[in-house]
């Protein structure tokens, strides 16, 4: 070791590339730091590439161009300060405030290193009822890079049920604990949503491809958020079901009251619940075991009764 | 508080955004800093000593313009990092998915403050059409209102109580401390009376709610536990479940100890069985495309509910 710390040489590095008015070869970046990149050409070129990495690692934009000229063929380093610096948000106190609550109350783990670059800091979860409602966000590691080709309208391509997909990222969605990524899949040439968790390998932004953003895509639209709506030739199909007073009250909160079509003088409730989506709807009304029965229509209570009686006779 | 060695990256990084703060300070007790940053005064000390020892010719010594006197930090005029490096992509997801669910949140106002900063973080990010559905079911809103109001004061809330392992509703007296969401479930973290422990509760499954009058200590807001946690004991029996296809994503929906492939896409799979309430709940939504191996005595009991809920069904067609 040269006898300099390497967080000195790191910053040293930066400093030099930051001021730079012209791309800067690794002799010259060695001559300017005197006595911080020594040695034999390829232990400096070791020395310097594990650095460049380093800064990359933390975020700093390091351009690189092959000179021309009386350096022709000689890789040239340097960092766009406009690139570098952190644009200026322009926040309100009041703004601020709201994004550290925003951070307090679903404690990403990037959020306070977030925070400290908006000159912020994170607030503690005793200050009051500000983060008395949170959420849970699921982290994944390739979240961040689809957002940032989302936002910069490039395509990615990433590893899915065995195949590699090349897609142009419209938005993401988080519905019932999973994250989605909806775009346009360049193999099938149509919308499609995948699982961000079941990616199988890294997410691959390709800098070279961009793709404009269709007018009225709705994320949100991708696919229905009950399941029991979903497929099926009638959207609007809806069965009637009897629940018993036991659950009643549950299940009006769930469904809505505008959803109770008759209340039984003993507290029961019948209530208009869709069934486009049989299986889901199935699922739905047996999670309430025997305090619930369909009452119609008859194809659908049909299907529900041969459903139980084929467990029976197994 | 930071421990054991911290890479070259990490300090570089804390110096990055610890520099412009403390210039536009001008002046901080060291301990500030620290605090502030999760450091120990002496890693702070170190690091800025070392950032004051940088530079480039002909301002090696001048560039950043940092010394500490009797716990004080001082910075002199800024020549270098006087605006933070830019948001990494991991930086700038965790701000406006942060930001995003909070909008969700019950009480969010869109033309509010968060609203408003949130478009001029995607002015400077990019519009990005990142979306978090935390869907509300109707009855549940109000409710989730009254439990925040409740929090504010420590009020002691009457509540009825769908047990799912019971399959009952018992009144119990709580005092509501956090209100969270996880996987689309809204639940509430309570000092519960009658067990006297601090329990989580499914918010879909509080029946009433009213005002005893009373009130608790207020206290720090506790963590979020979900239900799903509950699982993890392992005192829990376990039952073992051969899954055809359609029934598979039970072992993404559930907490699994053990899952064994077998051919055409049937899966093995082992589960803590919370209640079996829960079990019987599983089984008879999952049908035909379920099977239990293990326990021996579980092994009807998807039968046993379906005649259960068949009986019902017998009779007239309105199901009387």
């Amino acid at each position: 070791m040269a006898g300099v710390d390497r967080v000195e040489r790191l910053t040293n590095l930066l400093a030099l590339l930051l001021e730079t008015s012209r791309p800067l070869t690794l002799v010259e970046i060695a001559g300017e730091l005197a006595g911080q990149y020594t040695g034999k050409e390829s232990t400096r070129r070791a020395a310097f590439e594990r650095d460049k990495a380093a800064l990359r690692e933390i975020g700093v934009p390091i351009d690189t161009t092959v000179l021309t000229g009386g350096q022709a063929g000689v890789s040239g380093y340097w960092i766009d300060r406009d690139r570098y610096e952190l644009t200026d948000l322009h926040l309100e106190p009041d703004e601020m405030r709201a994004l550290q609550v925003a951070v307090a109350a679903v404690r990403p783990t990037q959020g306070r290193q977030a925070l400290w670059k908006l000159g912020l800091d994170t607030i503690e979860g005793d200050a009051a009822g500000d983060v008395a409602v949170t959420a849970t966000v699921p982290e994944l590691p390739g979240l961040p890079a689809l957002r940032d080709a989302s936002a910069r309208r490039h395509t990615v391509t990433f590893p899915y049920r065995a195949k590699h997909r090349r897609v142009d990222p419209y938005g993401l969605l988080l519905r019932a604990g999973f994250w989605y990524v909806v775009g346009h899949d360049h193999e099938h040439g149509e919308v499609r949503t995948y699982r961000v968790d079941r990616i199988e390998g890294d997410v691959t932004v390709d800098e070279a491809a961009t793709f404009d953003r269709p007018p009225g895509i709705d994320v949100r639209a991708a696919f229905p958020s009950d399941p029991k709506e979903l497929g099926g030739s009638d959207a609007a199909a809806v069965a009637v079901v009897r629940v018993d007073p036991m659950r009643a009250a549950g299940v009006e909160r769930e469904l809505g009251p505008d959803r109770v079509v008759a209340r039984g003088g003993d507290g029961a409730i019948d209530v208009a619940v869709p069934c486009a989506n049989v299986p889901a709807f199935r699922s739905w009304v047996l999670g309430l075991l025997d305090h619930a029965v369909v009452l119609g229509p008859a194809d659908v209570r049909a299907a529900v009764v041969d459903w139980l009686t084929s467990m029976v006779t197994a | 508080m930071t421990t054991g060695r911290r890479t070259a990256e990490e300090r570089l990084s804390r110096l990055l955004v610890m520099l412009p703060w403390l210039m536009e300070q001008g002046e901080v007790p060291l301990a500030d800093v620290a605090r502030r940053y999760g450091m120990s005064e002496a890693d702070v000390a170190r690091d800025l000593e070392l950032a004051a020892m940088c530079g480039l010719p002909p301002f090696v010594d001048e560039m950043i313009d940092v010394f500490i006197d009797e716990g004080t930090v001082f910075v002199g005029i800024p020549r270098l990092f006087t605006r933070p490096l830019r948001l990494t992509a991991p930086e700038g997801f965790a701000l406006v998915a942060a930001g995003r669910a909070a909008m969700q949140l019950p009480g969010a106002d869109p033309g509010g403050p968060l609203g408003r900063g949130l478009d001029k973080l995607a002015a400077a990010l990019g519009d990005d059409a990142v979306v978090v559905d935390l869907p509300i079911a109707p009855g549940v809103a109000a409710t989730i209102e009254e439990l925040r109001a409740a929090i504010t004061t420590a009020a002691r809330l009457r509540v009825e109580y769908w047990t799912p392992s019971r399959d009952e509703v018992s009144a119990r007296t709580i005092t509501p401390r956090r209100v969270f969401n996880d996987r689309g479930e809204w639940y509430v973290v309570a000092d519960d009376a009658r067990s006297g422990e601090r329990r989580t509760f499914r918010v879909d499954r509080i029946e009433s709610l009213e005002p005893t009058g009373e009130h608790g200590q207020l206290e720090p807001v506790p963590a979020a536990v979900a239900e799903r946690d509950w699982f993890a004991d392992a005192g829990l029996r376990r039952v073992t479940l051969r899954l055809q296809p359609p029934a598979r994503w039970v072992v993404e929906r559930y907490p699994v100890d053990d899952v064994v492939e077998r051919r055409g896409g049937v899966v093995d799979a082992t589960f803590p069985v919370a209640s079996e309430r829960w079990l019987e709940r599983l089984l008879v939504r999952l049908g035909p495309d379920v099977e239990v191996r293990a326990p021996r005595e579980w092994r009807t009991l998807g039968a046993d509910v379906a005649r259960r809920v068949l009986a019902r069904y017998a009779g007239s067609g309105s199901g009387e």
